[in-house]
C-alpha cells in the first residue's frame, strides 16, 4: 500500500453508556477486554495488521485513559516516520468550539485532519468492535467495484436482522437499500459500521451535511440514505468471521465467554491472520498457589490463584483469595476477591473487591450478569 | 539519582558453565517465567532514576542484545544518555573470576569521560535482586568513602560468588569463593567517577585483572567500605542455584520481596496473549508466564512464555522455558528444559532435588 493511500478515522469518543458500571470513569474503547487487553486494541491490531499506519482516534467523553493506553501508537507498530496515531478531541478554532455530535460531526470536525493526511480512500472504524478483519482486502474490494462507498456487512441470522443496520444488494454487491432496524427485513446483511469513503467524496459530503439542520450526524442515519439516494456508487464487502459490538454488559459478558474453551469462537492464539496487540505493563507471572484450582480459563501476569476458577478471565493484577471461588465471571486488571468470597457470573471491575466470604453474582442465567463497578468495594450484607 | 550513571557488566562466565550457560551469557539467562538476568540489575538503576548505562557486551551478545534492544522498557532511549552498548574483549567470557575486568573498563574509558555524572554504579549481571539504590547512593555520600560495595550475609557456601575479609565496615582483602556467614559480594559497588578513570590508569598494567584483583594492593590506602544488604538477594551462576532460586518464588512472601508493587523489574515486553488454562487442566503452586497453553498437570513449577502442555502431560518440580512443548503423556519431573524443546509424546525425563536433570537447547 502506498503511503496514506488510506487512513483510518476510529471513532472512539462515545460514552457506552449501556456499558453501565464499566464506563463511568473510563471510555468505552479503553475498556478492559480479554484479561490483557482493551477494547480499543482490536481495531488499532487490524489497522496495523492490515498496513493502515496512519489512524486518527476520535476521542471526547472520559479521554484520559485512553489517551494515555493509546500514547505513540508504538504497542500496535503505529509510530512509522511517515504514519502515526493522531489523537483527536474535540477543539477550538477562532469562531468557538463545539462538542461531537454524532459520528458523521466528529470526523466534519476534522476534516482539517483528512486534508493534511490528503489520502485517496478514509477508513471509518469504531473502537468498540471486537473482530479481526483485513481492511486491505475491503479496500481491494472498494478499488475493484470503483466505488464511491464500500460498506462492511456481515449475514446475521433472520430473526436478529431487525437490530442492525440492514444492507440489501443485488448480484453485484451493490446497495440498493439501506434500512436502519428494518421491522421486515428483506436481507440478513448487516452493516458492521466500518465504511470507506473515498476522501474527496466524505469531505463534499460530511461538509452538506453540516449544513443540513434536519441530520442528525449520523453515518448510518444521514450519510448513507443520503449517498444512496443521490445514485452514487455504494458497494459492500461481505465478512464471514467473528464480530461482536460490546455494547452492552450481557453482550460484554457472552463475548467474553466465547474467548475460553477448546475451541474458543474467538481465539486470541491465532495469530494467523494477526496478532492482537496491546499496550501491557510489565508484571511477574501470575502465581497459582498450592490449593488453587484453574480450568478453563485465561490468566494474566501479576495476578494470583488460591482458590479456584472455572470458566473465567482473570486480567492483570488480579487476586482470588484461598477457599474463593469464581466461574463465569470477569475480574477486570486489579480487581481482588478475598478469602471464602464466592463470584459467579459477574463482571468486577477495575480494582473493584469484594470482601471475605461475600457472594457476588449467581450461576442463574435467567438473572442478569452481575456487574461491580471499577474500585468498588462490596462488603458484607451488599 | 540524576547525578549517578551506571555500569552494568555481562563479559564474564561462571567456574563451571552449566548447560544453561554455554549457549548464552549469563546475563541473559531466564529467570522468574519472564524475565532475564540483566533485567534485575537495569531495573534497580532504572528505578533509582539512573538514566545513562553502559553495558559492556560478551562476545556471544546476541541474545542480549536482542532483549535489551534500545533500553527503552528500562526507559534508558534518552536523547541525552541513555543506554551505551559497549565492546567486551574477548578475554572476558573465557576468564570466569572478573566481573570487573579493568581491560573492560579502560577500553570503554570514554563513556566515563563524556558522561556528566559525579557517581558511577558498577553492577554485574549474577544477582537477583530489588533494591532502592538510592540508598546506597546516601550512605556512599554520608561515609564520604572511595568506594562502597554491597555485600550480603552468605547463606552458602558458593565457589563462584567473591567474598571480602573486613576490619569494621573496611574492605581488607578479597577471596574467591565464599562460604556461609561471610559477607558476599553482590557483584555492585559505588565509586565517584574521577577516581574510577583515576583507577584505570594506576592499574593499566594490570588490565587482565578484576579491578577488585588490581585493587588488592592498596586496600589500605583506598578507604573501601561495605553496604550490608538485608533483603532478598540471589546468586545465579549454575544449575544448582538457578533451580533452587527460581523454584524459592514459589513462597509468595519471597516473591512479594522481589516484586513489589511499587519498585517494579522491568522487562522485555512481548506482548503474549494471557496463559490459557484449558478444560482438564490441573495446575498447583505454579508461576505461569504470558502465552502458556495447559492441559495437563503442573504442580511445584515455574513456566516461560508460551509453553504448550498438552493433555496427560505432567510437569512437577520444573523449570520450563519459553516456547517448550510438552507433548501427551510426557513426564517431567526435578528438571531444567531449555527454551524451544519438544518433550515428546510419552517420555519421561527424572531429575531429582540434589541432581536436577538439564536438557539443553535443542
Amino acid at each position: 500500500m502506498s503511503k496514506r493511500e488510506c487512513v483510518a478515522m476510529l471513532l472512539a469518543g462515545g460514552q457506552g453508556s449501556r456499558l453501565g458500571a464499566l464506563t463511568q470513569q473510563i471510555a468505552k474503547p479503553a475498556v478492559s477486554f480479554g484479561g490483557k487487553y482493551r477494547i480499543i486494541d482490536f481495531a488499532l491490531s487490524n489497522c496495523a495488521n492490515s498496513g493502515i499506519d496512519t489512524v486518527g482516534v476520535l476521542t471526547q467523553y472520559r479521554p484520559y485513559l485512553l489517551h494515555s493506553y493509546i500514547g505513540s501508537g508504538s504497542a500496535w507498530n503505529l509510530d512509522s516516520l511517515d504514519g502515526a496515531v493522531s489523537i483527536l478531541p474535540p477543539y477550538a478554532t477562532q469562531t468557538g468550539g463545539a462538542w461531537y455530535e454524532g459520528t458523521a460531526d466528529a470526523v466534519y470536525q476534522n476534516i482539517g485532519y483528512i486534508e493534511e493526511m490528503d489520502p485517496k480512500y478514509v477508513l471509518i472504524l469504531s473502537g468498540d468492535q471486537l473482530y479481526r478483519m483485513d481492511y486491505h482486502e475491503m479496500l481491494e474490494t472498494h478499488k475493484r467495484h470503483d466505488a464511491d462507498l464500500t460498506v462492511s456487512v456481515m449475514p446475521v441470522a433472520w430473526e436478529e436482522a431487525s437490530r442492525f443496520g440492514i444492507i440489501t444488494k443485488d448480484d453485484d454487491d451493490r446497495i440498493t437499500k439501506f434500512t436502519e432496524k428494518p421491522s421486515k427485513p428483506d436481507s440478513n446483511l448487516a452493516s458492521m459500521g466500518i465504511y470507506i469513503f473515498n476522501a474527496d467524496l466524505l469531505v463534499e459530503t460530511l461538509r452538506e451535511d453540516a449544513n443540513d439542520k434536519n441530520s442528525d450526524h449520523d453515518f448510518g442515519k444521514d450519510i448513507i440514505p443520503g449517498l444512496l439516494a443521490a445514485g452514487k456508487r455504494l458497494y459492500c464487502h461481505e465478512f464471514n468471521g467473528f464480530w461482536r459490538d460490546v455494547g452492552t454488559i450481557s453482550s460484554y459478558h457472552e463475548t467474553s465467554m466465547e474467548l475460553l474453551g477448546d475451541n474458543p469462537a474467538f481465539d486470541l492464539f491465532d495469530d494467523s491472520e494477526g496478532r492482537i496487540m496491546s499496550n501491557p505493563s510489565t508484571r511477574p507471572p501470575h502465581y497459582i498457589g498450592p490449593n488453587g484450582s484453574v480450568v478453563d480459563s485465561l490468566v494474566c501476569n501479576g495476578s494470583t490463584v488460591l482458590g479456584t476458577v472455572r470458566h473465567s478471565i482473570i486480567s492483570t493484577d488480579a487476586y482470588v483469595g484461598a477457599r474463593a471461588t469464581v466461574e463465569d465471571s470477569v475480574l477486570l486488571p486489579g480487581a481482588c476477591v478475598k478469602e471464602g468470597a464466592h463470584v459467579a457470573r459477574a463482571i468486577l471491575g477495575e480494582g473493584a473487591v469484594v470482601e471475605e466470604g461475600v457472594n457476588v453474582g449467581s450461576v442463574d442465567m435467567t438473572k442478569d450478569t452481575a456487574v461491580i463497578g471499577n474500585g468498588v468495594v462490596v462488603g458484607k450484607g451488599e | 539519582m540524576e547525578n549517578t550513571m551506571g555500569i552494568i557488566t555481562a563479559n564474564y562466565s561462571a567456574l563451571n558453565p552449566g548447560d544453561l550457560t554455554k549457549a548464552r551469557p549469563l546475563a541473559s539467562l531466564p529467570f522468574a517465567g519472564r524475565f532475564r538476568m540483566i533485567d534485575f540489575p537495569l531495573s534497580n538503576m532504572s528505578n533509582a532514576g539512573i538514566r545513562t548505562v553502559g553495558l559492556i557486551m560478551p562476545s556471544n551478545y546476541r541474545s542480549l542484545i536482542d532483549h535489551v534492544g534500545s533500553g527503552k522498557p528500562w526507559m534508558l532511549d534518552r536523547k541525552g544518555g541513555g543506554l551505551f552498548v559497549l565492546p567486551g574483549s574477548a578475554f572476558g567470557t573465557s576468564r570466569t573470576g572478573s566481573r570487573f575486568l579493568v581491560r573492560d573498563l579502560e577500553q570503554n574509558r570514554i563513556i566515563l569521560q563524556r558522561a556528566k555524572e559525579d557517581y558511577v554504579i558498577v553492577s554485574g549481571a549474577n544477582f537477583v535482586f530489588n533494591m532502592d539504590l538510592g540508598l546506597l547512593e546516601k550512605a556512599f555520600e554520608e561515609s564520604g568513602c572511595d568506594v562502597m560495595v554491597l555485600t550480603a550475609d552468605a547463606y552458602d557456601d558458593n565457589p563462584d560468588v567473591v567474598s571480602f575479609a573486613l576490619e569494621g565496615d573496611n574492605v581488607r582483602a578479597i577471596h574467591h569463593g565464599v562460604s556461609y556467614g561471610q559477607a558476599a559480594f553482590m557483584d555492585c559497588f559505588m565509586i565517584r567517577r574521577e577516581l574510577l578513570l583515576k583507577m584505570l590508569d594506576w592499574y593499566a598494567q594490570v588490565d587482565y585483572l578484576d579491578l577488585f584483583e588490581a585493587m588488592e594492593g592498596d586496600f589500605s590506602r583506598l578507604d573501601v567500605r561495605v553496604y550490608r544488604y538485608g533483603d532478598y538477594c540471589a546468586p545465579i551462576f549454575g544449575t544448582k542455584g538457578y533451580y533452587r532460586h527460581n523454584m524459592e518464588l514459589l513462597n509468595t512472601d519471597v516473591a512479594d520481596q522481589l516484586f513489589p508493587d511499587d519498585r517494579r523489574i522491568l522487562t522485555k515486553p512481548h506482548d503474549n496473549p494471557p496463559a490459557c488454562y484449558r478444560r482438564g487442566a490441573r495446575v498447583r503452586n505454579a508461576i505461569v508466564s504470558g502465552g502458556c497453553q495447559i492441559y495437563g498437570n503442573v504442580s511445584g513449577s515455574i513456566l516461560g512464555r508460551d509453553v504448550v502442555v498438552e493433555p496427560g502431560a505432567t510437569i512437577s518440580n520444573s523449570i520450563i522455558l519459553q516456547g517448550c512443548v510438552i507433548e501427551t503423556g510426557a513426564r517431567v519431573e526435578n528438571a531444567v528444559i531449555d527454551r524451544g524443546n519438544v518433550i515428546s509424546a510419552g517420555t519421561e525425563l527424572r531429575g531429582s532435588a540434589e541432581d536436577v536433570l538439564v536438557l539443553p537447547k535443542p
